[in-house]
């Protein structure tokens, strides 16, 4: 019995993708390798995204891309091979390569590629009766490697229309903050409507406009002034000796230590660097580059401060440069980031111990439990306000995240830890200190959104009758954790 | 572990800190030591990042080294040194292909000891990691100058090593290790839940299958 399993795993098809950056949707191409057969196909799958999503070239978040590879076309792989030996049944036509896609029906997969062989001419021929059995166990083996594959397609088919739901919903969404919303922005903005569809997620291609509106433009940047201390940045970037080894090795002045430049390249690539796009010589590098920089000529007296490279890295992901950079400058400009960008100890720890009145109030079974194992909420807290969570959540989700906080400003972020905190509950519990330290500061790779905001939603941000702003004002009853300690 | 063993096995806690400044490897030396991985893609530390490495020294002690990673840029100082509290040892990580990073090693060995010490006043014992050196230029020998500045900075010693080619990071953290051992000021680990037992024979599991013992 020669079996060839003809190997048509993700791993060979999926897109050449990072995150959700993908530019090669369209064509894919699939190598199928194994045995005496080897093929390559490549076809179009039709596009049925909207047309205002479909952008050109390289576009971040422009876009929700099917997640799974489109092709698994073993069962086409093994009627082509039936048809060529003729084994095809009757009644059993090869179909046509492009409605494979369109009916998205069950597609048996790599196990129907399980190919039984005659011995090759140079060796004696079986007996005809082994034939039979091996032919009977062939039959056997694929009938029920089909039948698991029925169910596992199943949930693909389910999977893939929950997806095109998901799509069509999030094209009518854009239609409606393109036409309805965006246009009357000053009176829409505040509608329960609105708000309402904003919890749900600004659809991507809309919310670098929705972003940029929400923040405002408080400090009145212009993009000639962004273009001012960019040229500003270049001329000190220009005039500093580039650090190469020997001369820094030398020089090493003690003053050049906490140099923002020096910083600012450091941490660049370490900005996301899965995605590949922010490294030496990733496409964006020089804007991440440029806005950091132009931002350290701008406020000279805040400076390059970590994190920053992964807020404004989001910003360029969803708006162009001038943009993004007016948006990073204002949204650094709120209280909340202004605090802890300036690290300013005294006031970051009233943020904490505001966190804490809501951590207590919502969930007292768990506050407790941190209390006892004397885990502070800086330990986890510094991270996702410093990010605003772009490096603790996935970043379809953290954006997710970001819309909301445009919408209610810092109390979301504090609320977006508490909802997390809810959703690992009860995980959380069963760990001690340094579990729940590890856990927290590197969150779950995947992360439910949709339960996530739930749990958000579940979070009361009043306590005792006080709102946020008013917990934040300094309560001397309370003293402060991470003094305590 | 709790009751009924046959080996009285004594168990230590030991909470080490990893400093030094931004971008010289803490990150990447405590996941070689811990999961014997490398990766150029680390993010940037914000605040702190935590690991734990079990260690079974010998047939009778196991070692719980709760490793705590901290963010290196200088303005988060004010912030990150209330985690040097109950610090038993530490690294002091410099890069040798930045000079400016070894340059504020020093800087870094004295906010270490005026923020923490062991119970009998004494500094906390720390180890001097010059990191990246596979990277190193020219192979100048200064052995006898790094052994002079660790007597005059009060290290214990240093180690030329590399994250990346797993060159002396184990044995680093052995000869820290030992000299936390012989402080004997751990605080003996106290099994006070069952889930906790649980948890922690995983990652013994886990954790400790190519440890450095």
């Amino acid at each position: 019995l020669h079996a060839f399993v003809l190997q048509s795993t993700d791993s060979f098809c999926e897109h050449i993708s990072v995150g959700r950056l993908s530019s090669c949707e369209d064509t894919d191409t699939c190598c199928i390798s194994g045995g005496p057969q080897q093929s390559l196909f490549a076809r179009r799958v039709k596009d049925s995204r909207p047309v205002e999503q479909r952008d050109p070239g390289w576009k971040l978040f422009g876009k929700v891309p099917p997640r799974e590879g489109p092709i698994k076309d073993p069962k086409r792989i093994q009627k082509e091979y039936e048809t060529k030996s003729g084994r095809a049944g009757p009644g059993n036509p090869t179909s046509p390569r492009h409605s494979v896609r369109k009916n998205l029906d069950f597609e048996p997969l790599s196990t129907t590629a399980l190919i039984l062989e005659d011995r090759p001419a140079n060796l004696p021929a079986k007996p005809a009766e082994e034939a039979q059995k091996h032919r009977q166990q062939y039959e056997e083996m694929v009938a029920q490697a089909k039948k698991r594959e029925l169910k596992e397609a199943q949930k693909r088919k389910k999977q893939l229309e929950d997806r095109c739901k998901l799509e069509e919903s999030i094209g009518t969404a854009a239609q409606i903050w393109n036409q309805e919303i965006l246009p009357n922005w000053s009176t829409t903005c505040t509608s329960r409507r609105v708000r309402d569809l904003w919890w749900q997620g600004i659809p991507p291609s809309v919310r670098g406009k929705v972003w940029s509106l929400a923040v405002g433009n408080e400090l009145n940047i212009t993009h000639e002034l962004y273009s001012i201390c960019l040229a500003r940045a270049k001329e000190k970037w220009s005039t500093t000796p580039a650090p190469s080894l020997e001369t820094e090795a030398e020089d090493a002045g003690s003053s050049n230590r906490e140099s923002s430049l020096e910083l600012i390249k450091l941490d660049i690539s370490r900005t996301f660097p899965q995605l590949c796009i922010f490294q030496q010589g990733g496409p964006y590098h020089d804007v991440l580059h440029s806005i950091l920089g132009a931002y350290t000529c701008y406020r000279p007296d805040v400076g390059y401060v970590q994190g920053m490279s992964f807020i404004a890295a989001v910003l360029i992901l969803n708006l162009d440069t001038a943009d993004a950079f007016i948006a990073f400058a204002n949204l650094l400009n709120k209280p909340c980031q202004m605090a802890f960008f300036r690290v300013d100890h005294s006031l970051m720890l009233t943020y904490f111990a505001a966190f804490e009145v809501f951590f207590e109030e919502n969930l007292p079974k768990l506050f407790a439990h941190f209390q006892k194992n004397n885990l502070t909420p800086d330990i986890y807290l510094i991270d996702w306000i410093f990010t605003l969570y772009s490096k603790s959540l996935p970043l379809d989700l953290a954006c997710r995240v970001w819309d909301v906080f445009c919408r209610d400003n810092e109390e979301f972020l504090f609320r977006t830890g508490l909802g997390l905190l809810r959703l690992y509950q009860d995980v959380l519990t069963t760990m001690d200190f340094i579990h729940m330290a590890q856990f927290l500061t590197r969150l779950p790779e995947l992360i439910p959104a949709e339960q996530l905001f739930q749990h958000i939603a579940a979070i009361h941000m009043t306590s005792r009758n006080r709102k946020w702003a008013q917990a934040l004002q300094k309560d001397p009853e309370r003293g402060s954790p991470v003094l305590k300690r | 572990m709790a009751g009924g063993s046959v080996f009285e096995c004594k168990e230590y806690l030991f909470k080490v800190l990893v400093i030094g400044e931004l971008g010289v490897g803490k990150t990447s030396i405590i996941k070689r030591y811990v999961h014997q991985l490398f990766s150029q893609h680390y993010r940037a530390t914000i605040g702190v990042d935590f690991a734990l490495k079990v260690i079974n020294w010998d047939s009778k002690t196991l070692v719980r080294l709760q490793l705590w990673d901290i963010a290196g840029q200088e303005r988060f100082g004010n912030m990150t040194r209330v985690y040097y509290k109950e610090a038993v040892g530490a690294f002091v990580v410099f890069d040798v292909t930045r000079g400016s990073t070894f340059e504020a090693v020093s800087k870094w060995k004295h906010d270490l000891d005026s923020k923490v010490k062991l119970a009998n006043g004494n500094p906390i014992p720390s180890v001097l990691l010059a990191n990246k050196c596979d990277q190193k230029k020219e192979s100048s020998n200064n052995t006898a100058l790094m052994d002079n500045f660790c007597k005059e900075t009060g290290f214990l010693g240093w180690f030329e090593t590399s994250a990346k080619d797993n060159i002396n990071v184990d044995e680093a953290a052995r000869f820290l290790v030992e000299n936390i051992l012989a402080n004997d000021k751990g605080l003996p680990y106290e099994e006070s839940n069952g889930d906790r037992i649980k948890l922690d024979q995983e990652t013994v599991a886990a954790e400790s299958k190519s440890g450095c013992c």
